[in-house]
């Protein structure tokens, strides 16, 4: 159990209020929140880099608040790896192991054991500047991975990646969290992430943990009126996916979206606000996803306009001020939304384990 | 590629570039080619060059290691980490490049030539002024700031979480540096070295007040040359005026071979 009680840090910029967060060992946490809310400050605090000006952190009991980062067995990767550029990747991923003074045969086999783990056995006697993001990234993993750590840090492991990179190397984690069971803490902006691999989620803002549960929980019962506006603007729902030609119906209550995709089973959907169409007319146009509401809701957010649509579930359509404007609409108002097949993203969701 | 419009600043400010480096070859060749052959090689035979060459590369050495020595170590502190009045420890470091070495000199000489401490030096055997001695530390005084300037720029450029990873991966602060940002800062620490090693061939300002001009004592290159110019010996004169030349190109294909993004 890794207990982080009321740590405070100021960085200036950065910094912790009060920062509260409880891990239990081999649980997968993901942290979000808008940048500056403090989550690369707390990944580096729990490694040890930071000495908190307040509050304690325990491990399995121990109080770890002033241990020095060596002393951890915390390790932590990076968005931009960090991979130590004049070693091989063979060295690097050996980096830690010599630290402890292990014999050279044990090195070679472990370093070999999470090279072959990541997919990158091959690589072994290149340098950094050489490999692709995805393989520079796998080696940063196999180096803080082959510590066999109480936990690992993620500081958005997958952002700097391609978007076919960044899926793939998302199912690694995945399963190298399956197989090894490692508590895993991961910060991320994308909600993909949060719902393919977390067990649960922290919301941070203002150098404060805000809200932590089930990724589930946290969209359904939003605590305030912040998180509701940080994980609502993005028409995420969970539903149930069937696939037909191409095509996948997805039932969401009893109400169905169609999309291009091949994922079936248990699946999250998420369409982005500003791809949706609004009319006070039947829209014309064979648009697949097409369904008659209500404006429950009139949101003035800057230069962009954001409606609170009931269609049976509530949806976020984003339109400009001049859109809206022009548009005439007002709150009660009757209105026909619709929606391309091809503007909706659909994910898997993490198996639950309730 | 075809022909561009003509434009005057184009044109203008290519010509006083191309002009400034055609007046520089000018120069150089100049000097090379000023004594005859023969004369240039009995000079460099002369044991009075030979001595110059001697003196100018020992206390070059040994100055460039001084700078290493406390160079290196303030420019990390002064990259990586905040502590009160930095930025007046960082203004003040850099005060020698802009004082005059002559000044710098006169105050070098002062302090080991009238204080206590000069005097408890000079009791315990270490005399520097009117010695080798005096040109190294003169050497040392002058150019540390090229050796903290160019480390400190060098370790900015090297992001701190290399170490904090590093710490996570079980070494402590020294361990990381040594591991990992020192080898990285390689490039910089070359170049850093070969600027300063150049800078202290060539010192002569601090050195003279300090450890004097006395020919076949304090007599490094630059000093031979002003001496040997104020008494008409031409040939020995351009001897070491060449060797000068030939070390600073030497230096800085060095430092734009291996500088890396080091910037002075």
């Amino acid at each position: 159990m890794l207990q982080i009680q009321n740590i405070s840090k100021d960085m200036g910029e950065f910094f912790l209020d009060h920062a509260s967060l409880e891990i239990s060992k081999g649980e997968y946490i993901v942290i979000i929140g808008p940048t500056g809310a403090g989550k690369t400050i707390l990944l580096e605090t729990v490694a040890g880099i930071y000495e908190p000006d307040g509050g304690s952190i325990h491990l399995d009991g121990n109080d770890i608040t002033y241990a020095p980062p060596k002393d951890r067995n915390i390790t932590m990767v990076y968005q931009d790896y960090m991979l130590f550029p004049h070693l091989t990747i063979r060295k690097n991923i050996a980096f830690g192991l010599r630290s402890k003074k292990i014999q050279v045969g044990e090195i070679n086999k472990a370093v070999e054991k999470y090279a072959g783990m990541l997919h990158i056995a091959h690589l072994l006697h290149r340098y950094p500047d050489t490999l692709s993001g995805g393989e520079q990234q796998r080696a940063a993993i196999a180096r803080a991975m082959v510590m066999n750590p109480w936990a690992l840090l993620l500081d958005e492991p997958l952002s700097a990646l391609d978007a076919k990179t960044r899926e793939n190397l998302r199912r690694e984690l995945k399963s190298l969290h399956d197989i090894t069971k490692t508590t895993i803490i991961h910060i991320t902006h994308n909600f993909e992430e949060v719902f393919d691999l977390a067990d649960r989620v922290a919301i941070m803002n203002e150098g404060k943990i805000i809200q932590v549960g089930t990724p589930d929980e946290i969209f359904r019962k939003p605590k305030n009126h912040f998180v509701a506006e940080f994980v609502g603007a993005t028409n995420i729902f969970k539903g149930t996916s069937t696939a037909e030609n191409g095509i996948v119906h997805i039932s969401i209550d009893n109400f169905i979206v169609r999309a291009h995709s091949e994922v079936e089973g248990n699946v999250y959907i998420s369409v982005r606000p500003e791809e949706i169409l609004i009319s006070t007319e039947p829209l014309a146009s064979p648009i697949r996803n097409a369904f008659p509401g209500k404006i429950c809701d009139i949101r003035h957010c800057g230069a962009m306009i954001r409606l609170i649509v009931d269609v049976g579930v509530t949806l976020v359509v984003a339109l400009t001020r001049q859109g809206f404007e022009e548009a005439k609409l007002g709150i009660g108002d009757s209105v026909y939304i619709a929606f391309k097949a091809t503007s909706v993203h659909v994910f898997p969701g993490k198996s639950t384990k309730e | 590629m075809k022909s561009r419009v003509k434009s005057p600043l184009r044109v203008a400010t290519i010509a006083i570039g191309v002009g400034l480096a055609l007046f520089i070859v000018l120069l150089l060749l100049l000097i090379m080619s000023h004594p005859t052959l023969e004369g240039m090689l009995n000079s460099l035979q002369s044991p009075e060059i030979h001595f110059a060459i001697y003196l100018s590369l020992l206390t070059s050495f040994i100055s460039t290691g001084l700078c290493i020595l406390i160079g290196v170590p303030s420019a990390y502190a002064l990259a990586r980490y905040d502590f009160p009045g930095k930025h007046v420890v960082n203004t003040i470091l850099d005060m020698p490049l802009a004082l005059p070495p002559l000044v710098a000199g006169v105050g070098l000489l002062l302090f080991f030539g009238t204080t206590p401490v000069g005097e408890a030096l000079a009791m315990a055997g270490l005399v520097f002024v009117f010695t080798p001695l005096g040109i190294i530390v003169a050497q040392f005084f002058v150019n540390v700031p090229f050796m903290l300037r160019i480390m400190r720029s060098t370790f900015e450029g090297i992001s701190p979480r290399y170490e904090y990873v590093a710490k996570t991966l079980g070494c402590n602060d020294t361990q990381a540096l040594w591991r990992v940002t020192l080898p990285m800062a390689a490039n910089g620490f070359l170049a850093g070295s070969v600027i300063t090693w150049a800078k202290g061939i060539g010192e002569f300002g601090a050195a003279l007040m300090l450890a004097g001009a006395t020919r076949m004592s304090t007599e490094t290159l630059p000093i031979s040359l002003f001496l040997n110019m104020s008494c008409g010996k031409l040939d020995l004169a351009i001897s070491a005026a060449t060797i000068l030349i030939f070390m600073s190109l030497l230096s800085l294909y060095i430092f734009e071979r291996y500088g890396g993004f080091a910037r002075l």
